[in-house]
């Protein structure tokens, strides 16, 4: 069974999660050039590696950020979305 | 008897003509025949539905609760109220808060929210609410979520917020006379599925349904 850990509720099988899609910082909607936004809106990266995502533990509705390892689907840690700094990165 | 307030599972509990009884304005079963008390000992499954609940939440939720002299517990843990029935905190600042059979704080609160003060918001509930007492608790748990409840210390008044049979539940062990029971909440449009399955099981292990008269309400 695979194990994720809610910042909140702690360890859970991954039947109790949805996934939110990758975190994405988003750029200031009033100053981006439309190249910009489209890209933010419509585009996304799929190439393998270590991302950040949204995370949703679904029977408390807890939303929190997992940094995973795409290629190797191995989740290095989980963190409440608080803690991601104001310049878009983990703290 | 055509009350405006009726538990999520009252048709199936209908099926089988129990006693009744109105509590909170909603029938309740008081006893389905004279082996209540025994499938109790064994693993009985009893619909608590008809107590009154109320949730808030919000960013002032925490000290507005403290206002109204009521102890807020920690998070994903619970504690009794003065007058019976209990507060459960579902996160760093969601609440929820149950009546027992005799008080009225969660109705109070209900009222009180009414007026909206700034930073709390209201949550309706009208959950199912199930109780699960005797010695089989253990075994029905084991078929139905994939969480270690042996695990938990009951004596810090843990709350688990889980799935079971993929239905998520909020679920806490509690000390009564009658030993360790568990109370759960699910969403009440899940509330027969989720009776159904858990009966089943019970009857497998040599229990069922119980009515209120069975079983001791904190």
């Amino acid at each position: 069974m695979k194990i994720l850990t809610c910042p909140i509720n702690g360890q859970r099988p991954i039947s109790e999660f949805t996934y939110g899609g990758e975190y994405r910082p988003m750029p200031d909607a009033q100053t981006a050039t439309d190249a910009v936004w489209a890209d933010y809106v419509f585009n996304r990266n799929g190439a393998p590696g270590i991302k950040l995502e949204w995370w949703c533990h679904t029977p408390s509705t807890t939303w929190f950020i997992a940094e995973r390892d795409t290629a190797r689907d191995v989740v290095i840690r989980s963190f409440l979305f608080g803690e991601i700094s104001l310049q878009g990165g983990a703290a | 008897m055509n009350p405006l307030r009726k538990s999520p599972v009252h048709h199936v509990l209908a099926k089988q003509q129990p006693d009744w009884d109105l509590c909170n304005d909603m029938p309740t079963v008081l006893l389905f025949n004279h082996d209540d008390k025994e499938r109790s000992s064994i693993l009985g499954i009893a619909d608590l539905s008809c107590l009154w609940r109320h949730g808030l939440k919000g960013p002032r939720s925490v000290e507005w609760l403290e206002a109204q002299n009521i102890a807020v517990p920690a998070v994903n843990s619970w504690s009794t109220l003065v007058d019976g029935g209990l507060i459960a905190r579902l996160g760093q600042t969601e609440f929820m808060l149950e009546d027992g059979l005799a008080g009225n704080t969660a109705r109070r609160i209900q009222n009180l929210l009414a007026d909206r003060p700034d930073g709390i918001y209201p949550v309706l509930r009208q959950d199912a609410a199930f109780a699960l007492t005797g010695a089989a608790l253990q075994q029905l748990l084991r078929q139905t979520c994939s969480f270690n409840f042996m695990g938990l210390d009951v004596a810090t008044r843990p709350l688990v917020m889980t799935t079971m049979v993929g239905v998520p539940i909020t679920i806490l062990p509690q000390e009564s006379p009658d030993g360790v029971r568990y109370r759960l909440w699910c969403d009440g449009t899940y509330g027969e599925y989720l009776w159904c399955t858990l009966l089943e099981i019970a009857h497998e292990l040599g229990g069922g349904a119980v009515g209120l008269n069975s079983i001791s309400i904190i």
